[in-house]
């Protein structure tokens, strides 16, 4: 699969911690789960270069964000570790999203003034 | 230990991440083969997908180790803020750590200086000072060795790899550069640059071919060259005269080197003896190398057996009965402070034990107000490791600022001592090697590592307290500490006990103080002035010239207005030179048995007047006057000690007396007649266990008489009717009109050379009493902290029974009655203590039992007492809560 332009484009400083901690909102994931939930819900366009997926989930445990420990993988015979939203790994999350459609908007507006 | 946990937590988290990362691979190929890929595509796609691995490992690794720095920062800035949120128990804590390791680490820089390094010569350990014993005589140590048996030495014993001679503490006037000037000299061999293995810092040393034609050469010390010559670089070869005799200056020696002791300005080539010249005398210290692979003892048998065979020819001679004690030179120069100086050690580290309880306690209080902080931050999950780290962090920043601040008075504390300690004077009263005593790497390291141990010690006592959470939770105030008032107590007793034993010790030693104090010196220390002048040898070159100035000096110092009586002696009580001039002793008529050894006694030439001016007691016969010296009679006085030794039971006055070995004299020796006794003076130090014989002449100018002083250095005594030292001015003016060339050294008071004579005893009297009144006023701080914080632990009870009708005076005495057992129970450890280590500072003492009654009664009494009143303020203050507010607290 060619990788388009918009792939190539680094993430902005954070954003990386914005997707993970999104990923999670709906419940625990491990981390290839969490890689390929942002691949899909992007419809491919965000990759995430699965190795720098840990030093992001590593910095989210010790702000205390999220929580991860070994569990059994449902229908399948092996454990994986699963990373857990906190309280304060909501919060922050709804702190970052509203900072980033803040962000968003003000970039739409200067992209795109209104005719 | 606590690094080995930690690397296998890092293993730890490593083996966890491996397995994620495998984890994940698995499952991002699995999904592909679901897809219908080849597995080895399949394979390849994930880890494509992935990036590199050890790359993601290694980024990880980094992050993990970054936090750990930082989390121990943080934790740090949360301690000290914690810390200064309660700026009474830090101050608290920070200063009596800081007293106590500042303390241990001064003493333990003398210690380590002055005992434990090696001098500061090549190979050190192999120099041995040549000492000698004679078993049979009544001279117990012999620290100076003849000319003869130095040759006999040289040539002969295979033990030693080189010798040298030296005369520690001569005097000479500098002339020409300025005013005249007393110098110390030591006059040295040239070997003694060889067999210490030092070199000059400038120049060279002298060369035995200048030694043998007699050329004056002479080697500065680094501090007179440059008090004296401000460094010039140009110094070597420059022309000084020292006593007259223009000589030579061929080097500079570092300012590390300071043999035989700090004071010498200078050292000169000895005018050499040669074997035909050499004698019996003993002038000379010596120091030797001993031959790689000898030991001390070898070289003690071997220069016995060669002491022995030295002169066969004549039965009585002393050498027959030498025994050598060859010494190392480290034991030989600080042997006589060692055990007071261990003791000193040990004193200051009992200090320190009496800090640390106090600290300890003041971390009990501080571990239980936080108790139930504590239980909730553990109840919420924090782990062992949070709350050591939490207490760790707090006692080792308290720790290291106590080391750091302890250190600086250290600093400072080893600058007085190397300034007012008593680092020259006779061996018995000073500290050898103070001038080397600096704060260093290996003191600086002992303090670091002093307060890591207290930081671990202290940090873990809330950790062993906080064993349950339910149960601290459970506790109130009122239940919380029985048992801990027990560690209390316990702690309480504990500085008791060590700081009684410390004011016992320092009890002792005062009272030996006192004792050496009041010893009757046999002359009258009040309102005398001494000095000492040497004449030139170039402008005084034979006894008659040396008499004639000796008495014009007398004469014009004698009409000086306020002096009462002028005299003068080759040698005063307590002089530094100590025997400065001694001999055996034959009297007429008594032939010695083969093997024995005649008395050996101290000789001393005075002018007349001597006794009278030093009001020394005549006992019978008369004294010398300035007729017997004018008339050059030829008589002796002898003190009591000499009667008693050669004359027991007889009337001496009338018998004759002369010195010499016959055998070596080619002239028969004159004949002395003894004309009076006189009461005894310290030869060798105030302590010294019996008085030494004493025999005075008069000045001869012509008389041949053997072993007669030299005259050409005299101290004077100046009985004076107004202050001593207000003359001094006068004096100098006064021998400058005889002599412009001569110069006054040792000027001080009789009162001066007494106090000098008890330095060293002073010197530990001082250190182990600031010692013991800093763990007393520890201690007594310590209690009553602990006993306030009891009271304020029990004031719910107190306000119960004040309520019920108990009186506050029966309140105090109750709290009282609790401090006082322990006062009590303390106080008998302690003095058990100081029983049982009694005889360790034995060594120190003088003329007390370490058992006194009245130094153990008293010292328990002052203890007892201080001890109470601490105990009594806070009972007070509990006694007179109203009972509603002492229950509102609970």
């Amino acid at each position: 699969m060619p990788r388009t332009a918009t792939t190539r484009v680094e993430l902005l400083q954070g954003t990386l911690d914005m997707l993970v901690l999104r990923a999670l909102l709906f419940g625990p994931l491990h981390g290839h789960a969490i890689a390929t939930h942002i691949q899909r819900t992007s419809e491919d366009v965000l990759r995430v270069d699965h190795g720098s997926l840990y030093p992001a989930l590593y910095r989210l445990k010790t702000r205390g964000w999220i929580t991860a420990s070994w569990e059994p993988m449902p229908d399948r015979n092996r454990e994986a570790k699963y990373y857990r939203l906190t309280a304060a790994g909501k919060r922050r999350l709804s702190a970052e999203h509203s900072k980033w459609r803040q962000l968003a908007r003000a970039i739409g507006l200067v992209m795109e003034p209104a005719r | 230990m606590r690094d080995l946990r930690f690397w296998r937590r890092r293993n730890a988290e490593d083996d966890d991440l491996d397995r994620e990362l495998r984890v994940h691979l698995e499952l991002a190929t699995e999904e592909r083969l679901e897809a219908g890929v080849p597995l080895r595509d399949a394979q390849l796609a994930a880890r494509r997908e992935f990036g590199s691995v050890a790359l993601t490992k290694e980024e990880l690794r980094d992050m993990r180790r970054g936090a750990a720095v930082e989390r121990l920062w943080q934790e740090t800035r949360y301690a000290a803020r914690r810390l200064l949120r309660s700026p009474a128990f830090t101050a608290a804590t920070v200063l009596t750590l800081a007293l106590a390791i500042g303390a241990n680490a001064s003493i333990f820089a003398v210690v380590y200086r002055v005992v434990l390094n090696p001098l500061p010569y090549g190979d050190s350990e192999r120099l041995v000072a040549l000492e000698f014993s004679l078993p049979v005589g009544n001279v117990r140590k012999i620290y100076y060795i003849p000319s003869r048996l130095y040759f006999q030495y040289l040539e002969r014993a295979h033990t030693l790899d080189g010798l040298a001679l030296y005369v520690a503490t001569n005097e000479l006037t500098l002339t020409g550069h300025g005013s005249p000037e007393r110098i110390r000299v030591s006059r040295t061999t040239p070997s003694l640059a060889s067999v210490l293995r030092v070199t000059p810092a400038i120049g060279r040393w002298f060369d035995s071919d200048e030694a043998a034609r007699g050329a004056s050469t002479a080697v500065l010390s680094y501090g007179f060259w440059v008090r004296r010559f401000g460094q010039d670089p140009n110094v070597v070869g420059r022309p000084i005269t020292l006593d007259g005799v223009p000589t030579v200056v061929v080097g500079v020696m570092p300012a590390s080197f300071a043999f035989p002791d700090p004071r010498v300005d200078v050292w000169v080539a000895a005018p050499f003896i040669t074997r035909t010249t050499a004698t019996d005398a003993y002038t000379f210290a010596a120091v030797a190398r001993l031959r790689d692979g000898a030991t001390i003892a070898q070289a003690r048998s071997e220069l016995t057996r060669l002491a022995v065979d030295l002169d066969p020819s004549y039965p009585n001679n002393g050498y027959k009965a030498l025994v050598s004690t060859a010494t190392a030179l480290l034991e030989a120069t600080v042997g006589s402070i060692r055990v007071t100086l261990w003791i000193l050690l040990a004193s200051v580290g009992v200090v320190l034990l009496v800090a640390c309880a106090n600290v300890a306690n003041l971390f009990l209080v501080r571990s239980e107000v936080r108790q139930r902080e504590i239980a909730m931050r553990r109840a919420l999950g924090a782990g062992n490791r949070a709350i050591a780290h939490y207490f760790l962090t707090e006692s080792t920043l308290l720790s290291l600022a106590g080391g750091a601040v302890g250190l600086a008075l250290a600093w400072i504390a080893i600058k007085v001592l190397v300034a007012f300690g008593p680092a020259v004077g006779p061996w018995w009263a000073n500290v050898p090697r103070l001038h080397e005593v600096r704060l260093d790497a290996v003191v600086c390291t002992i303090a670091v590592a002093l307060s890591l141990a207290a930081a671990l010690a202290f940090g873990s006592i809330p950790l062993v307290r906080f064993t349950s959470v339910v149960e601290s939770l459970h506790e109130s105030r009122s239940t919380a500490s029985r048992s801990r008032h027990r560690t209390r107590h316990l702690l309480m007793a504990g500085q008791i006990a060590l700081a009684l034993v410390l004011l016992v010790a320092s009890g002792l030693t005062l009272r030996s103080f006192q004792r050496l104090r009041a010893v009757d010196p046999g002359f009258d220390a009040a309102s005398a002035l001494t000095f000492r002048i040497g004449l030139p040898r170039i402008d005084y070159p034979e006894p008659g010239r040396m008499a004639a100035a000796h008495r014009a000096i007398i004469d014009r110092v004698s009409a000086l207005s306020g002096v009462a009586a002028v005299s003068a002696s080759t040698c005063l009580p307590l002089s530094e030179q100590q025997l400065c001039q001694g001999g055996p002793l034959f009297i007429e008529g008594r032939s010695l048995p083969p093997g024995v050894i005649a008395p050996f006694v101290a000789i001393r030439a005075v002018d007349g007047g001597y006794f009278e001016t030093m009001r020394m007691r005549v006992i019978s016969g008369r004294g010398i006057e300035r007729g017997d010296v004018e008339r050059e009679e030829p008589i002796v006085v002898v003190n009591q000690a000499l009667v008693n030794a050669a004359f027991p039971g007889q009337d001496p006055i009338g018998k004759r007396v002369r010195f010499g070995n016959p055998s070596l004299s080619r002239t028969a020796p004159e004949w002395l007649t003894v004309a009076g006794v006189v009461g005894n003076t310290p030869t060798f130090g105030l302590a010294e266990p019996a008085p030494f014989p004493q025999l005075y002449m008069p000045i001869f100018r012509s008389r041949r008489v053997n072993m007669a002083p030299r005259l050409d250095a005299m101290s004077y005594v100046v009985r004076t009717k107004v202050a001593p030292q207000s003359l001094a001015d006068a004096v100098r003016r006064a021998v400058g009109e005889v002599d412009a060339n001569l110069a006054l050294a040792q000027v001080q008071t009789l009162q001066d050379i007494l106090e000098r004579s008890a330095a060293q005893m002073a010197f530990t009297m001082v250190l182990l009493a600031i010692a013991a009144s800093v763990s007393l006023l520890l201690g007594i701080v310590g209690i009553y902290g602990a006993m306030s914080y009891i009271v304020s632990q029990r004031t719910g009870e107190i306000g119960i029974r004040l309520a019920l009708g108990a009186n506050p005076g029966s309140v105090a005495r109750m709290i009282v009655r609790q401090g006082g057992v322990v006062g009590l129970a303390g106080a008998a450890v302690g003095l058990a203590a100081a029983f049982a280590g009694g005889r360790l500072i034995q060594s120190l003492l003088y003329g007390v039992s370490p058992h006194e009654p009245s130094v153990l009664a008293g010292t328990t009494a002052l203890l007892l007492t201080v001890v109470l009143l601490a105990c009594w303020l806070p009972a007070r203050r509990a006694a007179r809560l109203s009972p509603l507010d002492a229950l509102r607290t609970e």
